[in-house]
């Protein structure tokens, strides 16, 4: 139901959709209503001949005298006969072949492949012209023609459609109760699987109108019809003449064509909400000029973070996925950011390298860098037309993306990319420091120079990851953001890594964030521990004081939740409930529902991030008497 | 597939369609690539043969006598004798098969029976003018749609797109000989701008500069029918190729550098759009001929479609044959061709 709700969404919502369906709508009340319409006979001579469109004739008549609009009313009938016939045809075809192939698989599936391969190959239209060449044109051949070179193209659809649903459980349960295959194929699978058919529809009643109009130009047409096609090859002649023979049924047929391939392209998105879901794009806030602003001053912190709220627009929805966030980092110092997937983590990487997908903004808070301001209201400050960030990417600021999900390019070399992003900002430098640059970067990291020609998919997992790694270096940045930096790789080579970041970090004094799902790598590369739930931030403080005296109950049940290997083998913690949704409305403590402490408070009034001992900060209400259980137990 | 103006299935349904094809391709990554391209040739060869065998069980379910569709109907009965024992119509049917197979493959298409010209003969000379027109329209449309797909890909759902879009699916809605027929009333009848037919002027200069200019002017109408349609369908591809690329995370990296919008478009994500536009670039090729005929049959080019043209006009139906075999050789190597450029493009592909 809920799928025909989002076709008539498609249909109605888009002016251009709107416009096609109802051209479609009309030509074909026009073509099924037309012999009750009495116009005048479309093969009548009664009128001058070549007349211009004018008061009686409004398209004009044509060299014998016919009224052309007559003929153009009487052509949308043939084009609609045409056009629902062949794909009726091809689809119904299309519909047993493929189902047959999907459902049988194995050889059959083989050897029908084959043939769909091999019909795809033949330029048909050729074929088309010789079967009508040989058997003589008339309307029912050529519908004939085109449904044979098209349906492997419905077959092709319904085949993946049948291979996609014959492992829907639905499907197995109804084989499991004892249906048998063509019982499950027909009650099931084709009616569910019917759906990119009729989209397909309407696109091959777009092919078969114009392979029509193209035989018939040839002069290949059915005699006795009166279609556009053949109106414009009869009316080539009169061009200089009485060039709007050639032009109205021209005309129809761009029309009706193009309303056709619209509403096909519509349905067909309707159908498939991963195209859909690009389409919607968050308004971009506009840029904020830089104000007058003391010098920066030398102080002891590089980064700055208030109150930053990152939104995404998701289906009509504001999703906050990073929620009022704070903090702020010295220079040379590591933070580890934690917390499961969807707590906004990487949301917030993003959001310091100013990299949001098109559907996200900042929507309110402030990013400093060094002292001067970057992001003041959830803006870009600007100065002299140009963001403030953008004289900061990659020379102060870098980030080390997972390589394991196609960070770097799969079509250039790694020293290509490596390259590249020197010469971005350092274009004066020349192609043969950046090299140099490249092969430093490379040595430092620990690959050999001779793999800078690899592409990234010659190179192992660990590999690629370094040469990620690398490529964040190569303008010796101050602030390096790494993102889940070792998820994907074995566990051997993530010690390895992760020991790589933190002797670089201290090797080039860098500032390091670490964002991560795992409490041991994070433990092990960094100084202090944001821990974040549902887009803010529970707990902030020290590696050791997190580990020894966790003063948030969800940091208590990350660390209960991760393995450990220097302690007693004991059975790993699960956090009981489901993760927060970005999104869900709920008002206090957003890790309550989950929390075997929570009271009523919890549920009523949201904790701020105070001070529980020291610098360690929680969001709590009961922070100080969390902070008193021994470590490892929960209450 | 059949198409006068070449509604491509890959451009209008590209998920569905051309989906499939690629996931063929990932295929053939993990599979050697050799292998591949020796089950691909086994498969033009394939092609050959099934079009050979059509044309021949089509020729026998005609309706009429086989022998006069083969020698024409108004060929005198000496030539008419010819043809029913060099194609042995007097033998059992697998074995006229066989000898079907034997003649084709021996390069012997029959004879035309206007000309009674080798139909090869006949064909061969029309070649050179199909591919100038072609090749043009396949360079021209091929640039133009790309670098619009790939501009309007950077901003999804935007007025831009919206309008490219609709404005991409009424060009390749658009009848081709329709299209050419109105460039010539614009161009050549309102304006005397450009020559509306032929490849060169009658009587004109027949060397140097002068004659390529001469042609270069024949070819502008032509060219311009025939990849305006193309230009649509590969605004369609390139957009959502690119828009594709642009979700990629190597996307995100290079705007985390701090590429210029523009570089990240026409360098990072259509540098891996490519091969999808590729692979449709392939699968379209025997669409692009069939435009052709229709172009050529408006402004009288001399090139293969022409040929065919004036083969309906005169039901020459052995040249019809040959023509169809040709062309379905063509596209095979097309086809071929192209996988082995992708192979070229895509550096995961270890030739």
């Amino acid at each position: 139901m809920s799928r025909s709700v989002a076709i008539a969404k498609a249909v109605i919502g888009q002016p251009v959709t709107l416009v096609s369906a109802t051209i479609v709508a009309v030509v074909s009340i026009l073509a099924f209503a037309v012999p009750y319409l009495g116009l005048v006979d479309p093969e009548a001579m009664n009128a001058l001949p070549s007349q211009p469109p004018g008061a009686a004739y409004w398209m004009g008549t044509d060299n014998f005298g016919r009224d052309i609009l007559a003929r153009i009313i009487w052509g949308a009938r043939v084009a609609l006969i045409v056009a629902i016939g062949s794909s009726a045809l091809s689809t119904i075809l299309g519909i047993v072949v493929g189902s047959v192939s999907g459902y049988y698989g194995g050889w059959v599936d083989s050897v029908l492949g084959r043939v769909f391969d091999i019909f795809l190959l033949i330029p048909t239209f050729f074929l088309v012209l010789l079967i009508v060449n040989l058997f003589g044109s008339n309307l029912g051949l050529t519908m004939f023609a085109i449904a044979i070179t098209t349906w492997p193209r419905s077959a092709r659809i319904m085949r993946a459609q049948v291979l996609s649903l014959k492992s829907r459980t639905y499907v197995q349960a109804s084989l499991a109760a004892g249906a048998s295959s063509w019982q499950a194929l027909v009650s099931h699978v084709i009616p569910n699987g019917i759906a990119p058919l009729i989209t397909d529809g309407a696109i091959l009643m777009g092919l078969a109108i114009l392979t029509e109009a193209g035989l018939s130009f040839l002069g290949l047409g059915d005699q006795n019809s009166v279609s556009w096609g053949r109106m414009i090859y009869e009316g080539q002649a009169y061009l200089r003449s009485a060039p709007w023979i050639s032009i109205f049924p021209g005309v129809s047929l761009l029309i009706l064509v193009s309303a056709l391939n619209l509403l096909g392209d519509a349905l067909n998105r309707a159908l498939n909400p991963q195209i859909r879901a690009r389409q919607r794009v968050a308004r971009r806030r506009p840029p904020i000029n830089a104000s007058p602003e003391p010098a920066p001053v030398a102080d002891d912190v590089i980064l700055r973070v208030d109150d930053l709220v990152l939104t995404y627009y998701v289906g009509g929805r504001e999703v906050r996925a990073v929620d009022g966030l704070s903090f702020a980092l010295r220079r040379g110092e590591s933070l580890g950011i934690v917390g499961e997937s969807g707590c906004g983590k990487s949301s917030l990487g993003s959001a310091l390298l100013q990299i949001l997908p098109p559907n996200a903004v900042l929507s309110a808070g402030r990013i400093r860098i060094d002292g001067r301001d970057v992001v003041v209201d959830g803006r870009a400050v600007v100065e002299r037309g140009q963001p403030r960030f953008q004289a900061l990417r990659w020379t102060r600021v870098a980030i080390i993306f997972q390589s394991a999900m196609n960070a770097l390019n799969p079509v250039f070399t790694v020293g290509d990319q490596l390259v590249r992003a020197y010469r971005l900002h350092r274009p004066k430098d020349g192609r043969e420091k950046a090299r140099q640059r490249a092969t430093e970067v490379f040595e430092m990291i620990g690959i050999a120079p001779n793999r800078l020609g690899a592409y990234p998919h010659q190179l192992s997992g660990g590999m690629r990851q370094r040469a990620m790694i690398a490529l964040s270096l190569m303008l010796e940045p101050k602030l390096l953001v790494a993102d889940e930096p070792t998820t994907a790789l074995d566990v051997l080579i993530q010690d390895q890594i992760l020991g790589e970041i933190d002797a670089l970090r201290q090797r080039l004094n860098l500032t390091l964030i670490l964002i991560s799902h795992d409490m041991g790598a994070v433990a092990e590369t960094c100084e202090r521990i944001a821990v974040m739930y549902a887009g803010k931030i529970v707990e902030l403080a020290s590696t050791a004081a997190i580990f020894e005296r966790p003063s948030h109950p969800y940091t208590r049940a990350l660390i209960a939740a991760s393995p450990t290997l220097t302690k007693p083998r004991t059975a790993l913690a699960v956090i009981s409930g489901e993760a927060f949704h970005a999104g869900d409305v709920q008002s206090g403590c957003r890790f309550a529902p989950r929390c075997p402490m929570s009271q009523d408070i919890c549920r009523e009034k949201s904790p701020e991030l105070l001070p529980v001992a020291g610098n360690q900060f929680a969001a709590c209400h009961f922070a100080s008497a969390v902070v008193e259980q021994p470590a490892g137990e929960m209450a | 597939m059949t198409h006068s103006s070449g509604a491509d299935p890959c451009a209008v349904s590209l998920p569905v369609i051309c989906q499939s094809r690629l996931n063929e391709k990932k295929f053939g990554q993990s599979m050697r690539l050799q292998k591949y391209i020796l089950l691909r040739t086994i498969q033009v060869v394939l092609v050959v043969f099934v079009v050979i065998a059509l044309n021949f069980v089509l020729i026998h379910l005609a309706p009429g006598d086989i022998g006069s569709i083969l020698a024409g109907e108004t060929a005198d009965p000496e030539y008419l004798a010819t043809v029913r024992s060099s194609y042995g119509l007097d033998r059992p049917l697998g074995e006229q098969l066989l000898r079907y197979f034997g003649r084709i493959l021996t390069g012997d298409l029959g004879q035309s029976y206007r000309s009674h010209a080798p139909v090869l003969d006949v064909i061969l000379p029309r070649i050179p003018a199909t591919l100038l027109l072609v090749g043009t329209s396949l360079v021209i449309s091929v640039a133009v749609g790309t670098l619009i797909g790939s501009l309007i890909a950077q901003k999804p759902g935007s007025w831009l797109d919206t309008t490219v879009s609709t404005l991409s699916v009424a060009l390749f809605s658009i009848p081709v000989f329709w299209l050419g027929l109105m460039l010539i009333l614009v161009f050549a009848v309102m304006n005397r701008w450009l020559p509306s037919s032929g490849m060169t002027t009658p009587g004109g200069v027949r060397e140097g500069w002068p004659a390529v200019l001469d042609v270069a002017r024949h070819l502008v109408l032509p060219a311009i029918s025939l990849s305006a349609i193309w230009i649509g369908q590969y605004i369609r591809i390139a957009k959502t190729a690119v828009s594709e690329a642009l979700s990629e995370n190597y996307i995100t990296t290079a705007r985390a550098i701090g590429f210029p919008e523009r570089d990240i478009v026409l360098r990072d994500a259509l540098s891996n759009a490519l091969l999808p536009i590729v692979t449709v670039f392939g699968l379209q090729l025997g669409l692009v001929l069939t435009g052709a005929v229709l172009t050529e049959t408006v402004f009288s080019w001399p090139g293969l479609g022409r040929l065919i043209y004036e083969a309906i006009l005169t039901r020459d139906t052995p040249v019809i044959i040959g023509a169809f075999i040709l062309m379905s050789l063509t596209v095979g190597i097309a086809s071929l061709a192209t996988d082995l450029l992708y192979a070229v493009l895509d550096p995961r592909i270890a030739l």
